[in-house]
C-alpha cells in the first residue's frame, strides 16, 4: 500500500530505531509510528538519557533537525554528502538543551541542507504527514498519504505523532512556519539573531534561523527560552542590549485580554494562489484575536510580490557559496577522480564529488546561486535582490509601531498614516498539506511558491510564529502571527492567549 | 548587516588603477632609453598575531606537527562560524596610521570563490566591496624622496598559512623603475616591522608581492599592464620586474601590443612566464559575508591606538639625534641594529628582555642604577658599548645582538666600574668577553672581584675616591716599586734625562698587572717615586 504510494523511494528502516528498552511513550510512539512517517533518522541511544542534567528541562525529549550538530548522533542534512559524518562538536543550541536536563532523542528528516518545501528530498525518503483529527480513525494505509512539509518535516511530523515534546527545526524562508502549518503544530521562527547558529549547517548564512516546534505556543516558550541567549560564537547572535532595547519597545501585555493590541491584515497575503480553504482558519484566529479585545485593521506591504523572487536569488547565492566546502576532502563523501596526462585531478575530483554527493534540488540551486554572483549578473541579482530586501524591511518598518532596533542609526520614513500595529496576522501557506507526489515535482516552481507568504518575515528577520488556525477537509491549516525584530516574547504571549481562546 | 553595496561597486578598482601619477617628470633610464616604466605593488603581509584571522586556533610556530594548529572552522566543518580577531584590525590600524590611510568608519567583509586544496571552504574572506582603509602614502628614502600613493589596505584570510591574517596593501602605479619598487617594498617591510604589525619576513613568507608593470612611450598613455604573481625576494622581484620590462619593450618594438596577463616569475631562468591570459581571467564570485556584517572602528578607538602605538622609525632617529646628540651615522647602525628584533604577538609591548637595540640603548642611558648614580651616563659612551664592544664582540662569535643575550642592567653596570675607574677599561673588555663566553648568573661587579679584574689603585687614589680600601688598592704602589727595582738600568737612563724610557717603565708594569691597571695612574705614580726618590 504504502510503496504504491511512495513510487520512487521506499521508506528506509533503521536498525538504529529499534531502542532498547521503551521507556518513555515518546520512544513508544516511534517505535509504533516511524516506520510509516519517517519523522526520526537517527534515534539516540538511552544510555545518554540516564545522565539528563537537572535544569528546567529535566527529561523533556526533544527531537533535533538533522543539520544541526551533535557530537554523540550524526549530522546528515539528509545529503549522500554527509551520510556517514559526525560532528566533533555540539551545535550551541545542543549545549544549552543538554544544560537545561533534555532528552535529546534523536535526528528529524529534512530536506537535503534545508532546500525543500514539502521534505521529499532526501536521502532517508520522504516525510508522511501524520496528522490526523481525534474524531478520523481511519487506518494509516487508507489515509491520503500528504507532505509534512518542509524543509523541517522530520522535526513537524515527530511533533504532530507525539514521537516528541518538541522539536528544533531550522527556518530560512519558511522551513519551520511550513510544515507546522501542514502538520497542525505550533512553529516558532524566532528574530534573526536571537537563538545561535552555531553548529547549525549553514544553508543561507543572512536567513537561517533555529526554532521550535510544538504542539502549543507554550511548549514552545519553554523550548525556546532555554536556548534564545547572545552566543559569542556566533557573529550574528543579537547582544543582551540589543534584546532589551528591543523588548522596552513591546507593549506590555495583560494575562487577561489583548486590549490596545493592534493587529494588521496586510492585502497583499491574500494572492491569487491562495486557497480558499485557508480563508476561515485565518478569520478564526482574528476573531480570537478580537474577542480578546485586540483591534483588527488592513495594513498594505507593497514589496511582498517581490519578495520571493528576492528570496531565491538571496538564498540560492548564499548556499552556492555555503556548500563550497563540501569537496570531499577534509570530510564527507570523496569520489576520487581517476589521473589522466591531462586535466587537474583535484579539480574534477571535486566535480565529481559534488556531482555524486548533491541531490537535484541542491545542484540546481546551487548553479542558480552560481549564476547570480557572477561579475556580469551581480547587479541585476544579487544587487538587486538586496534592494527588494530593503524594501521589504521598509515595509515593515512603516507597518510596525515599534521600530527596529537593529538600524537605529538610519532614520525610518514615518509615513503619514502610518497604521501603528504590534502584529501581523496572516495565512501560514497558501493552501493545506499537498500530496506528496501530487504533480508538484513536474511543475518545479509550484513548490517555491508555497513560501511566498513566509519568505518576507525571513527577508526582515522577524519573529513569526505559526498556529493551527483551524482543519479544512480533515487537514489542517496553519495562521502566522509576525511581530517586529525582538518582540518574540509578545509575539508568543499573543499565541499562547490565541491558543487558550481556540483550544481551552 | 551588509546593505551598503550601493555604494561600492566593484568596477571602481580596475577603472582607478589605470590613473597613474603623471606629477613626476619623466627621467631617462639608461637601460631602456625611451621608454616610460610604470610600477605598481600589491605587498600581502602576514598580521603578527597569535591567533588566526577568523578562528581562535593559535598559529603555527616553529616545532609544531603538522594540523595540530587547526580548529573546525580553519577545516571548514560545517556549521562553523567566522569571528574576527580584534587583535589584527588592530595592528592592521598601525600599519594604515603610519601610512597616512583614511580609516573607514565601517568596512566589510567578502567571500572570493574559487576551489583549491589549500582553501577548505571554497572561498577567502577578504575585503572587496569596501577595504579597511584607503588612500596614504609612503615617501621612499631615496634623493628624490618619491611618495608613493597607497591605493588599500585590506583585511583578509591567508589562504596559503591556514586562515592567518593577511594585510593587502596596494599601491597606486607611483614607481618608474625596479630599484623604486625594491626601495618600496624595503620600506614597508621596515615600517610594518616598527610598528609591530608583521615580521616582513620575505623568506619565510610573511611577505609577499604581486607587482603590476606596463611600460609607454613617456608623454603617450600607459601601456597594458601585466601582473607579476607571488614574488618572494627583494632580489626576484627586482630580475622579475627586469625580465617583464625587457618582454614589454621586445614585443612593443617589433611593433605588437602586449597581451594582459598574469605571470609567474621563474627562479631558475630568471624570467616571467605566462599564468593566464585576461580571457581565462578566473570569475571569483565575490559575495558580501553575511556572517561578519560590517566592521565599525569609532575615531576613540583609533586615538587609542595613535596613542599607544610604537614610534615610527623617522621619528626614532630625529629623536635619538636630538635627544642624545648622537651621530647620524651611529643613529643609523644603532637603527640597523633594532631592526633585527623580533616582533612580539598582537602588537604587544617586547619585554625588556626581548627588546631591540634602540630600547636597549635608552635603558642604559636613563636607568640610573638604583637612584646611585647622580649624573645619567654618556649616551656616546652607552652606545660604543654597544655597536663597538658588544656587538663587536657578538659578530665575531658568529652571534647576532639580542636584548637578552647581556641584560642591559649588566652592561650598565660594566660602563659605570669603568667610569669609575673600578675596573680598566681594557678590564671591561675582558669582563664583557668572559660574560659572553660563560654565561651565569654572576653580576659584572661579582665577577670582577672573582677575576681578579678590580684596577689597581694607589693610596692617593683610594683616599681621593673616599671609597674603602679595596684588596687590591697596596698592590699598585707596591707593584711599580717592584718593577723599579727590577730594571735599575732604565731607572738610570730616566734620571739620566731619557724621559721616554719611562713608558716602558708602564709597560712592564701594565704588564705585571694584566691591564688591571689605569696606565696614567701608573705613570704618574712611577714619575712621583722615580723623581722624589
Amino acid at each position: 500500500m504504502l510503496s504504491r504510494c511512495l513510487p520512487t523511494t521506499t521508506i528506509r528502516r533503521h536498525a538504529t530505531l529499534v531502542p532498547k528498552a521503551i521507556d518513555s511513550s515518546w520512544r513508544h510512539a516511534i517505535t509504533l509510528k516511524n516506520d510509516s512517517v519517517n519523522a526520526i533518522v537517527h534515534l539516540a541511544s538511552e544510555d545518554a538519557s540516564g545522565v539528563l542534567a537537572d535544569g528546567p528541562l529535566h527529561k523533556v525529549a526533544i527531537a533535533v533537525k538533522d543539520n544541526i550538530c551533535t557530537s554523540s548522533m550524526p549530522t546528515t542534512c539528509s545529503s549522500h554528502m554527509l551520510e556517514d559524518f559526525r560532528s566533533p562538536y555540539n551545535a550551541t543550541v545542543v549545549r544549552l538543551l543538554t544544560e537545561a536536563g533534555a532528552d535529546l532523542i534523536g535526528k528529524t528528516n529534512l530536506d537535503e541542507f534545508g532546500m525543500g518545501s514539502l521534505n521529499t528530498y532526501s536521502i532517508h525518503g520522504p516525510v508522511v504527514n501524520p496528522f490526523q483529527l481525534a474524531n478520523q480513525n481511519e487506518s494509516w494505509e487508507m489515509r491520503e498519504k500528504r507532505a509534512a512539509g518542509g524543509s523541517s518535516g522530520g522535526s513537524a511530523a515527530a511533533v504532530a505523532a507525539d514521537m516528541c515534546y518538541a522539536a528544533l527545526g531550522t527556518d530560512t524562508g519558511g522551513s519551520i512556519r511550513l510544515p507546522a502549518s501542514y502538520c497542525g503544530v505550533t512553529g516558532f521562527k524566532p528574530s534573526y539573531g536571537l537563538i545561535s547558529r552555531y553548529g547549525v549547517v549553514s544553508f543561507a548564512d543572512s536567513l537561517d534561523c533555529v526554532g521550535v516546534i510544538a504542539k502549543t505556543t507554550k511548549r514552545v516558550r519553554r523550548v525556546a527560552e532555554a536556548i534564545m541567549a547572545p552566543d559569542p560564537r556566533d557573529p550574528t547572535s543579537a547582544s543582551h542590549t540589543l534584546r532589551s532595547n528591543a523588548s522596552s519597545h513591546s507593549p506590555p501585555l495583560s494575562a487577561a485580554h489583548l486590549k490596545g493590541l493592534r493587529v494588521g491584515v496586510p492585502e497583499e497575503y491574500f494572492p491569487s494562489e491562495l486557497d480558499t480553504s485557508v480563508i476561515t482558519p485565518t478569520r478564526r484566529v482574528l476573531s480570537a484575536l478580537e474577542s480578546l479585545g485586540a483591534t483588527i485593521v488592513s495594513v498594505s506591504l507593497p514589496s511582498t510580490p517581490y519578495a520571493l523572487s528576492a528570496y531565491y536569488v538571496i538564498a540560492c547565492a548564499e548556499a552556492s557559496s555555503n556548500l563550497a566546502r563540501y569537496d570531499g576532502v577534509e570530510y564527507g563523501l570523496n569520489v576520487t577522480a581517476q589521473r589522466t596526462r591531462s586535466g587537474d585531478t583535484a579539480m574534477r575530483s571535486y566535480a565529481a564529488t559534488r556531482s555524486q554527493g548533491f541531490g537535484a534540488e541542491v545542484r540546481k540551486r546551487i548553479l542558480l546561486g552560481t549564476y547570480a554572483l557572477r561579475a556580469d549578473a551581480f547587479d541585476n541579482y544579487f544587487q538587486q535582490a538586496l534592494r527588494v530586501r530593503q524594501l521589504v524591511r521598509d515595509d515593515f518598518n512603516k507597518t510596525f509601531r515599534s521600530p527596529d532596533v537593529r538600524f537605529m542609526d538610519s532614520p525610518s520614513t514615518a509615513a503619514p498614516d502610518r497604521p501603528d500595529v504590534n502584529i501581523i496576522v496572516h495565512p501560514t501557506a497558501i493552501q493545506p498539506a499537498p500530496l506528496i507526489y501530487d504533480d508538484v515535482q513536474k511543475k518545479g516552481l509550484d513548490a517555491y511558491v508555497q513560501d511566498v507568504l513566509t519568505v518576507p518575515a525571513s527577508l526582515a528577520g522577524l519573529p513569526a510564529l505559526s498556529i493551527r488556525g483551524g482543519d479544512t477537509d480533515g487537514w489542517p491549516i496553519g495562521v502566522t502571527i509576525v511581530g517586529q525584530w525582538g518582540s518574540d516574547d509578545m509575539v508568543l504571549r499573543v499565541g499562547e492567549m490565541v491558543d487558550m481562546s481556540l483550544y481551552d | 548587516m551588509v546593505l551598503c553595496l550601493r555604494s561600492c561597486r566593484h568596477g571602481l578598482f580596475s577603472t582607478s588603477r589605470r590613473c597613474f601619477s603623471s606629477v613626476r617628470s619623466h627621467i631617462e633610464d639608461k637601460r631602456w632609453p625611451g621608454w616610460q616604466i610604470i610600477i605598481g605593488i600589491e605587498v600581502h603581509a602576514q598580521i603578527k598575531s597569535r591567533r588566526k584571522l577568523f578562528s581562535e586556533t593559535t598559529v603555527p610556530v616553529a616545532g609544531n606537527l603538522p594540523n595540530t594548529c587547526v580548529s573546525p572552522f580553519d577545516a571548514a566543518f560545517p556549521g562553523t562560524l567566522p569571528r574576527l580577531n580584534m587583535q589584527c584590525v588592530a595592528l592592521a590600524t598601525r600599519v594604515a596610521l603610519a601610512l597616512k590611510s583614511h580609516i573607514k568608519s565601517r568596512s566589510t567583509f567578502d567571500r572570493k570563490h574559487y576551489f583549491y586544496p589549500d582553501l577548505p571552504a571554497g572561498y577567502q574572506i577578504t575585503q572587496h566591496y569596501a577595504p579597511f582603509a584607503v588612500g596614504g602614502h609612503l615617501v621612499l628614502p631615496n634623493d628624490a624622496a618619491v611618495p608613493v600613493r597607497i591605493k588599500q589596505i585590506q583585511l583578509e584570510q591567508d589562504t596559503a598559512k591556514a586562515g592567518m591574517g593577511l594585510m593587502e596593501i596596494v599601491s597606486e602605479p607611483d614607481m618608474r623603475s625596479p630599484e623604486e619598487a625594491a626601495l618600496y617594498v624595503r620600506s614597508l617591510q621596515s615600517l610594518l616591522r616598527a610598528v609591530g604589525a608583521s615580521d616582513g619576513n620575505m623568506e619565510q613568507g610573511s611577505l609577499r608581492c604581486d607587482v603590476n608593470v606596463s611600460v609607454n612611450r613617456p608623454g603617450l598613455p600607459p601601456g597594458t599592464r601585466c601582473e607579476i604573481k607571488n614574488l618572494n625576494s627583494v632580489k626576484f622581484m627586482m630580475s622579475a620586474l627586469s625580465s617583464e620590462i625587457r618582454r614589454h619593450i621586445d614585443i612593443l618594438e617589433s611593433s605588437s601590443s602586449v597581451p594582459q596577463e598574469t605571470r609567474g616569475f621563474s627562479e631558475q631562468t630568471f624570467e616571467t612566464f605566462r599564468l593566464r591570459s585576461k580571457e581565462d581571467a578566473p570569475d571569483y564570485r565575490y559575495m558580501p559575508d553575511m556572517n561578519l556584517g560590517t566592521l565599525h572602528i569609532t575615531e576613540a578607538q583609533i586615538q587609542n591606538i595613535r596613542e599607544t602605538m610604537p614610534e615610527l622609525p623617522d621619528a626614532t632617529r630625529s629623536r635619538l639625534q636630538k635627544q642624545y646628540s648622537l651621530h647620524p651615522r651611529d643613529v643609523e647602525i644603532l637603527l640597523a641594529l633594532d631592526a633585527e628584533k623580533d616582533i612580539p604577538f598582537d602588537g604587544e609591548t617586547a619585554g625588556p628582555s626581548s627588546a631591540g637595540a634602540v630600547r636597549y640603548f635608552e635603558t642604559i642611558c636613563q636607568d640610573h642604577g638604583q637612584g646611585v648614580r647622580e649624573k645619567p651616563r654618556d649616551p656616546k659612551v652607552v652606545l660604543n658599548w654597544i655597536i663597538h664592544e658588544l656587538v663587536g664582540q657578538l659578530s665575531a662569535r658568529h652571534e647576532t645582538f639580542t636584548a637578552q643575550r647581556v641584560p642591559s642592567s649588566w652592561l650598565a653596570e660594566l660602563i659605570d666600574m669603568v667610569h669609575d675607574n673600578i675596573i680598566t677599561r681594557t678590564s671591561g673588555k675582558s669582563l664583557l668577553r668572559h660574560i659572553l663566553h660563560n654565561p651565569s648568573e654572576e653580576s659584572p661587579k661579582q665577577l670582577a672581584h672573582r677575576l681578579d679584574l678590580i684596577a689597581l689603585r694607589t693610596d692617593d687614589q683610594v683616599s681621593s675616591a673616599g671609597t674603602a680600601p679595596t684588596a687590591g688598592d697596596i698592590d699598585l704602589a707596591a707593584i711599580c716599586q717592584a718593577t723599579i727595582s727590577q730594571m735599575p738600568a732604565e731607572v738610570v737612563a730616566y734620571r739620566a734625562g731619557n724621559v721616554n724610557v719611562l713608558n716602558k717603565i708602564v709597560g712592564h708594569v701594565m704588564k705585571t698587572t694584566r691591564g688591571r691597571a689605569n696606565a696614567l695612574v701608573v705613570k704618574t705614580a712611577l714619575q712621583a717615586m722615580l723623581d722624589g726618590s
